[in-house]
């Protein structure tokens, strides 16, 4: 059976970007709140 | 009061408003007739495909008409302000859930023996001799469909959009039940005995007994503010 | 704290990794491409846990309406989702080449698609009612009946496959594989673990935050 790189690649790649991308969206948001104990800004 | 009475008065007011308004098991009913004609268009006039595909479309039609059915179990007593009294009611909340189920029960059960009924005669089948087996199947898995589908009807009262999100949370979950029942279904009407499926009615059995009593112990929570 | 978790999680897989391509072996049948398998598995295992913890979370907040459980119920519902999503994903991505076709009924795929709607709609629910109080109960309650259900899917999926049907091709199980493959999947859990434990101590700080800037 060939190899298939290419699918593993795909999969190891997906998992990867969407790890990532949660992760930073955790911290962007963490960053978020942090910022907002400075200036008494409300957000809606 | 105990229990059985206060569930019981709610099953009765349910049934008197019923009847006086007609309204529900009307639009239903109705519901269900057309739903024969969208099958039979959709599958088309083969019949043996038509065969193949019955007890899928059999289970489909009761849980689309369920879902009409269920989805409005409280909104009734949203629209009338119904909904404070049954919070400030005293005691067990749970009796009004087992009183709202046994209604969803009643209300199901006789959609589906009309739609039973209707299937019989357009699709041309001879239904005498599977009745009893019919009905234990269709009884099992009626049963795990209104238990969830009442205590999450009473949840998604509340909600803005909630005729989207109460089919939305229930299929997911009747999943299992409608594996179950449509497979079960499917060799009940071949005429093979209830024996053969036994493990299929343990299935729905289980999720009856699994479903009800999470409803009654979680009821409380759900009718609190 | 969590900052410590974070650089273990990410040692651990970097293991992993090291583990499913330079120590496992190619697979004899399927050739490299098995090695999606050391994604793909610890992704359903860490989705089992998530969802576990729901159960408990969700008992604990409607028996002590402690916010904390709310809030962990919350976080794992979220981080659950995200696995269930790449378990999915990855297992697609295995059986294009594997089974020459992108989707399948089989018993896995399906139930964890059951899992995923699920547990989305929990999440759909937490979104949609705006009173705090009410939106904890009503998800306690929904994250209760979901992870009930699980064994009724199990057994009604696998039912519904292998009984008069001939068997689909099954991905080999720990039990019948060599102990080198066994070492880099068990890597791969304790990884994949570490990872969920990081995401949900961040998702939840996070909601503990926005509580408080809310309040």
């Amino acid at each position: 059976m060939p190899d298939n790189w290419g699918f593993v690649l795909a999969a190891y790649g997906l998992a990867a970007v969407v790890l990532i991308a949660y992760w930073r969206r955790l911290v962007r948001r963490e960053r978020a709140t942090g910022a907002e104990h400075r200036p008494t800004v409300r957000r809606a | 009061m105990t229990f059985a009475r206060r569930a019981f008065i709610v099953v009765w007011k349910d049934l008197l408003v019923e009847r006086r308004s007609k309204e529900t098991f009307n639009a239903l009913f109705f519901f269900a007739l057309l739903l024969l004609f969208v099958f039979q268009f959709a599958v088309g006039p083969d019949r043996e495909r038509l065969a193949g595909t019955l007890p899928g479309l059999l289970w489909l039609g009761f849980i689309l008409t369920g879902l009409l059915g269920l989805g409005r179990t409280f909104v009734v007593e949203r629209e009338n302000d119904c909904w404070e009294a049954l919070r400030l009611a005293p005691g067990d909340k749970s009796a009004i859930y087992v009183g709202k189920l046994a209604g969803n029960l009643l209300l199901m059960f006789v959609v589906e023996a009309i739609l039973v009924v209707l299937f019989g005669i357009f699709f041309n089948l001879d239904l005498a001799g599977v009745l009893p087996a019919l009905v234990v199947v269709i009884g099992l898995g009626t049963v795990a469909f209104a238990a969830v589908g009442t205590l999450f009807a009473a949840m998604t009262s509340q909600v803005r959009a909630r005729e989207l999100l109460f089919p939305v949370l229930l299929l997911p979950v009747q999943a299992p039940v409608l594996l179950a029942t449509v497979k079960a279904t499917e060799a009940v009407l071949l005429g093979e005995p209830l024996g053969s499926v036994a493990h299929w009615l343990k299935l729905l059995g289980a999720a009856d007994v699994i479903f009800v009593v999470v409803g009654v112990l979680t009821f409380d929570f759900v009718l609190e503010g | 704290m969590v900052r410590i978790v974070g650089g273990v999680t990410l040692v651990a897989l970097a293991a992993g990794l090291v583990m499913a391509f330079g120590v496992a072996p190619r697979e004899v049948t399927q050739g490299n491409v098995q090695r999606i398998m050391y994604v793909h598995v610890p992704s359903v295992w860490v989705a089992y846990l998530a969802f576990a913890v729901v159960l408990v979370a969700s008992i604990v907040y409607l028996a002590r309406r402690v916010d904390g459980a709310d809030r962990l119920a919350h976080a794992s519902a979220e981080v659950g989702v995200l696995f269930t999503g790449l378990t999915i994903a990855t297992g697609s991505i295995w059986g294009k080449p594997t089974w020459g076709t992108w989707w399948t009924w089989d018993a896995r795929l399906t139930s964890v698609s059951i899992l995923f709607v699920m547990y989305l709609g929990y999440l759909l629910l937490r979104g949609m009612i705006e009173d705090p109080d009410q939106g904890a109960r009503y998800a306690a309650v929904l994250g209760i009946v979901a992870a009930f259900n699980i064994p009724l899917v199990h057994f009604s999926v696998y039912w519904w496959r292998t009984l008069h049907q001939p068997p689909s091709l099954m991905k080999p199980g720990p039990g019948t594989m060599p102990g080198v493959i066994v070492a880099a999947l068990m890597v791969n859990f304790v990884a994949f673990s570490l990872l969920y434990v990081y995401f949900v101590a961040k998702r939840v700080n996070l909601l503990r935050r926005e509580a408080e800037a809310a309040a």
